[in-house]
This record gives structure tokens, sequence and C-alpha cells, in this order.
């Protein structure tokens, strides 16, 4: 089997391997190896942890400023994009496309072009103090 | 603003675990007036996992909050009475105590969990907070299934903060090997980038890999990310070989006539053409070059690109625990420092 295998699935199977390898390291082995690598391993934590935030962040900013428009979102309908880097989603009511990058926090898509032009069809007034 | 609940001057501690209820590992405080409403919001947060604690009005829910506090997650109804014991204050709706509420847990705990209940509202854009405020979740719609999402992300920012220096670097170099696993068709990703596609496809939530990925909370943060990386990292090597497929497939071929030749002559070999061949050989003569000089570490690669196991290669090579750790060590630190520019060799090229 392992005959068959081309270079690139050989390299692939090697580096998954390394990649398995770190989940075992113990902590003080994971901050000793950043350290060897030449980094220091408190600031390559919180620049992690900032990649994380920033994805977070990205997905804050594209669902408020949709809000802001009047489109609708389905928060489980965002879809990521066939190479990975963006993803993708259409406002429930008028269907208009919309699409960020987490890394950069660009956003695309009509649905950025103005207010969404259903929003107003389901209006229900506001029930301000009616319901207590 | 006479009723707003004055803010405690005492400086914010870090979040500690919360403290009270300890039979469930998810806890949150529901302060909300409206019965039917309590009751709703308590049994979708029970059905979630959650130990729930409810206060009928906001100087309960700050009392509570001071007792048991810090939660997982506070929900609290924009328009909660200040007091509810004194009967029925019909201007409490107008005044909105859950904004002081919120104010008043954010100096207590400013990383704490919060959602608003607005439900009076339509949408998001439609009530009114101070700028503190202004980025905290709100839930103006019950419908639609936006507590569950909510709660979710509530969640999974909750983990990323809670997560320690070693976890932060172990999934960064986890991310690392699976991207540098895919070569060119990692097509100009890096490892951040799997590692903000995982945590996009968890805050999206859904099941499905295309759409997202739940995170089932019995696996810790940690593991969940890896699981995901894993799986998005191999997604992205089947769409890398089944676009090639395609693009070779749908090569128009004419013979000198210009006549189409048949689509079986199009049909893509299942080896792989000879320049790619010759571009993944480089990068594992590459890796191997790297080691020339370590023959215990070339030896342990060898081993890897056959498919052999570790105990195979520890029993092969004669490696105890210790001296294998430290050869695989000595592998990691030089490939992502030479992949970092440390100097410890050649820079990676992809």
């Amino acid at each position: 089997m392992i005959d068959k295998m081309t270079h690139d699935e050989r390299l692939e199977q090697l580096m998954n391997r390394l990649a398995e390898s770190v989940l075992g390291l113990s902590d003080e082995a994971a901050l000793a190896e950043t350290s060897e690598v030449g980094a220091d391993p408190e600031q390559e934590a919180e620049r992690t942890r900032f990649v994380l935030r920033q994805a977070s962040k990205a997905l804050d900013n594209v669902t408020e400023r949709l809000s802001n428009l009047g489109h609708t979102i389905n928060s489980n309908g965002w879809r990521g994009g066939r190479w990975g880097h963006h993803f993708h989603s259409t406002c429930q009511t008028c269907g208009s496309f919309v699409s960020f990058t987490p890394a950069t926090g660009e956003m695309r898509g009509e649905a950025l072009d103005g207010q969404c032009p259903e929003s107003g069809q389901f209006a229900i007034p506001r029930r301000e103090a009616s319901r207590k | 603003m006479a009723h707003l609940l004055p803010y405690p001057e005492s400086p914010a501690p870090p979040l500690p675990p919360p403290r009270s209820i300890n039979a469930s590992p998810k806890s949150a405080l529901l302060v909300e007036n409206d019965q039917s409403l309590l009751s709703f919001l308590r049994r979708s947060l029970e059905d979630d996992g959650y130990a729930v604690r409810t206060a009928a009005n906001s100087e309960e829910g700050l009392r509570l909050y001071r007792d048991c506090g810090p939660f997982n997650v506070v929900l609290i109804d924009y328009c909660v009475p200040p007091n509810y014991g004194f009967g029925i204050d019909y201007l409490a709706p107008l005044q909105k105590h859950g904004i002081g509420l919120a104010m008043a847990i954010r100096q207590i705990h400013p990383l704490q969990g919060i959602i608003i209940t607005a439900l009076a509202y339509r949408d998001a854009r439609e009530v009114p907070r101070p700028l503190e405020l202004m980025h905290i979740p709100l839930l103006v719609d019950i419908s639609n299934f936006q507590l569950r999402s909510l709660l979710e992300k509530i969640e999974v920012e909750r983990a990323i903060e809670a997560l320690t220096s070693s976890e932060l670097l172990r999934l960064r170099q986890f991310a690392e090997f699976r991207v540098r696993g895919l070569g060119r068709a990692a097509r100009g990703r890096t490892g951040e980038d799997l590692l903000q596609e995982a945590l996009m496809r968890t805050l999206i939530g859904a099941e499905d890999l295309q759409k997202g990925r739940h995170w089932n909370k019995d696996v810790d943060f940690v593991g969940h990310l890896t699981g995901a990386m894993q799986s998005i990292s191999n997604h992205w090597k089947r769409q890398f070989k089944e676009t090639e497929a395609y693009l070779i497939s749908e090569f128009p071929v004419r013979d000198a006539e210009g006549q189409e030749q048949s689509p079986l002559d199009n049909v893509a070999s299942e080896h792989a053409a000879a320049d790619q061949r010759l571009i993944e050989q480089d990068e594992k003569d590459r890796v191997l070059t790297t080691f020339k000089d370590d023959p215990e570490a070339t030896q342990i690669l060898q081993d890897f690109l056959d498919g052999l196991k570790k105990s195979e290669i520890k029993s092969r090579y004669g490696l105890d625990e210790r001296k294998y750790a430290a050869t695989m060590k000595r592998i990691r630190v030089k490939l992502l420092g030479r992949r970092n520019g440390g100097g410890q060799g050649e820079k990676h090229d992809r």
C-alpha cells in the first residue's frame, strides 16, 4: 500500500505525524520548543489568541453591518468559499449576496451596497412597554 | 436614572470558575420578570445543559450574581423592573434596568458573557444602549433559534480566553504542520488561515462540514479545534484533487481536422503528472536534506514517509522513549525554525 503512495501523499503523512506529535507535548515542552525556534512563547501564544479573536470579531462586524442595513442573515447560513479564504451568505429577505474574509475582515457583495429593499415588508410595530 | 443600580467600585478580578452551581459544568443566570418568557428561556437553557438560577428583578439579579457568579452566561431582560417586591411599578418597563444590571455585572467581571433579551423590539438597531454595551449580544427573536447561536458564541469566546499559552502554541504548531502537509493543495493558505477557518466553522455551528462544525462540549476546545483543522485540511486536499482532475478532463482536445476526440481520451491518468511528481519529490528531498547531519532524524523521517508506526521505528533502531522524543523535538524545531526564517536552515518556499 505504501509503495503505491505518491511523494505528495508520503509528505502529507510525514507532516501529519509531526502535527499529531505536537498534541502530546507537555506544557513546558511546548513553551520550550517555541523558545528554541527563536520566538517568544508568550508573544506567539497571544498572537494565536488574537488570530482566533480576529475571526470572531470579523463575524460580529459583518453581522452588525448587515443588521444596520436591514438585511436578515441566518447565523447558521454562512458557507465557506471553495478555496477557504472567505465565507458567503445571502439575505433571507432580499436574496442579495455578501461575503467576508476572517483574516482581513474584508467584506464584499451587493448586500453592502445599501438598505435591504424588502426590510420594511415584514415590519412589526415596536411593542415597547406593551408586554409588561 | 434614579432606579439604576449603583456601579461597584472595586477593580475587576479575572473571571474564575462559577462557585455555586457545581453539579453542572455550565451555569446561567436568568433575570426575567415575565413568567411565560422565564419558563421558556429556562427550559431552552436547561435543554442546552445549563444549570439555571433565576431572578425576577434587577436587584435580586445583582445579589445572585454577587453570591453565585460568575456564570457561563447571564441573560437579562432589557426591561426588567428594579424590585418586584413592593408592588407593580408601572414605570419600570420604560426604565431599562436590564442595561443598568448588565453594566453593573460588567464592572464586577468585564469578561462575563451577557445576553440582553429585548423581545419588545423587532431588531437590534432599535434597542437604545450605552456605548459600552454596543457590542453586547441582543436576543430580539426567539422564534429562529437565535438564542442557541448566541449561547454557542459566548461559550466559544469564553473558551478562547481560557486557552493557556501552551495550548495556543500546540494549536499553532499543529496548524502549521497540517498546512505544510498539504503541499500545493494549500494554495497559499497558512496555519493561521486553517486555525481561523476552524474557528469560523465552529461559530457557524452547523454540523455539516460545508457549513460548519458544532462544538460538542464532551470534547475539550483544543481537541475540538484540532479535529476541525484535521477535517478541514483533508477537505482542502480533496477539493484540490477534484479540481485538478476536472481541469485536465475539461481541456478541449481536437484532432488535426478540428474534430473533438472521445471524452474518454481526456480522462486524467491516476498517476500524477511528471512535473508535479518532480515538485513533490523536490519538497520531500528538501525536508530530508535539512537533516543530512542528523542520522537519527533522517531515519525517523524516512520511516514516517514509509508509513511505519512509532513502536516499529523505536524497535528498529533501538530508540528508547527519551531518545525518540528528543529526536522528534529536533525535527519539529528545525522545520518550524526553517519555516519561520529562524536561521536553522533554508527558508521554506511554497
